[in-house]
């Protein structure tokens, strides 16, 4: 299969997946990132629900009048259509050790996706709370996270998935068979090397 | 992991984490990154007026009667560039081929990502239901989509046509 059909199949399949499994995505995201987040917190005041496509913030000490704060999750979460746009242009994704690839990926991605949650509340909590904020979060603590939550929004969401990808999936998944002496498909010694199918074989994929 | 993928990934994240402190100091956000994205919303008006949107803009925002956007970071296709330029420079090159990849895949990044700012308007304007999940999901992931795959065809030619993993 041509390799822009496989990209968009991989696309279209992880853009349906993420969209439609988000909502009970979230509720598991909001159970695991306030477990993380009331493990280390005193008093244990934070609360996190899972409200259409965001994430509600309530805490125990909040005016019980004012407004609960929200968090936009879609932006935390879709680079799973990265990933698995990605995952799809590899030969061989249905093999035993690329299958193993992607599962331990995807479940890496959901504990990044826990900590950019944790990341998030952290970060609206020391910056975003006036007086509140500065009485309970010193200027380090409060670039921690900020830069975190910044960090994992502009690069860090795309270069997990690519590096789950490049190391897990693209590295485990079987060569296409090469010269007769090459069963195994790694008879190039700089494929061999690095893990990655040969010139040859490469060029005999093509079309 | 090889030697060799340990090393490229150790570049890679060693260079996207020098980059990302970079574009986040204070002064290169005001004097450059802010600049660059006011050029781009400036040419992103120019080319929705030609598709016949009536917009003016206004610093990084874009405004119509019916629909305005505030292009910042993540909009700006800095993202992509960071990503493309790391991996490029932890990949084993010589220092020609990298400077003809970055040059060529940073242009080729911006042109794209002007397509995105001003399709993204226009479906604001005319298609507002859909107008986030294309913001959020579709275009921000087809562009890394498009900086991977420039990564991986420059890795070829760098490599003189030979596998695209990382090598020594």
């Amino acid at each position: 299969m041509k390799l822009a059909v496989r990209v968009l199949l991989g696309f279209l399949a992880g853009l349906a997946l993420w969209w439609l499994a988000t909502p009970a995505y979230n509720r598991l995201l909001a159970g695991m990132a306030e477990g993380a987040i009331r493990a280390v917190e005193r008093p244990r005041a934070t609360r996190l629900y899972a409200e259409d496509r965001r994430l509600g913030i309530d805490r125990a000490d909040f005016p019980s009048t004012s407004d609960r704060p929200s968090l936009p999750v879609d932006d935390l979460t879709f680079n799973v259509i990265l990933f698995l746009a990605l995952a799809a242009t590899t030969r061989g994704l249905l093999r035993d050790r690329a299958v193993r690839g992607v599962a331990l990926s995807l479940l890496v991605l959901f504990a990044l996706h826990v900590l950019a949650v944790v990341a998030n509340v952290e970060a609206f909590y020391a910056t975003r709370l006036g007086a509140w904020s500065a009485a309970h979060y010193g200027p380090f603590s409060r670039n921690i996270w900020a830069t975190a939550m910044h960090f994992w929004r502009l690069v860090g969401c795309y270069a997990a998935a690519f590096l789950l990808w490049w190391f897990l999936v693209r590295a485990a998944a079987p060569a296409a068979p090469t010269a007769s002496r090459a069963p195994s498909g790694r008879s190039s010694s700089r494929a061999a090397s690095a893990g990655g199918p040969s010139r040859a074989s490469r060029r005999r994929e093509k079309g | 992991m090889q030697p060799a993928q340990k090393r490229f990934l150790l570049r890679f994240v060693v260079a996207l984490g020098a980059f990302y402190l970079l574009v986040a100091i204070q002064p290169v956000n005001d004097h450059v990154v802010v600049p660059f994205t006011e050029f781009l919303v400036r040419v992103s008006t120019v080319l929705l007026a030609v598709i016949g949107e009536k917009t003016q803009s206004f610093g990084t925002v874009i405004q119509s009667p019916a629909f305005a956007v505030d292009v910042k970071n993540g909009c700006n296709g800095i993202e992509a560039a960071l990503l493309l330029v790391a991996a490029m420079l932890a990949f084993p090159a010589s220092p020609k081929q990298r400077a003809l990849g970055i040059a060529t895949g940073l242009a080729v990044i911006q042109g794209v990502n002007l397509f995105r700012i001003v399709s993204l308007f226009w479906l604001g304007v005319h298609y507002r239901n859909v107008f986030e999940l294309f913001h959020a999901a579709v275009w921000q992931t087809a562009l890394i989509l498009l900086a991977v795959g420039i990564f991986l065809a420059w890795s070829r030619f760098a490599g003189g046509g030979g596998p695209v993993e990382a090598r020594g």
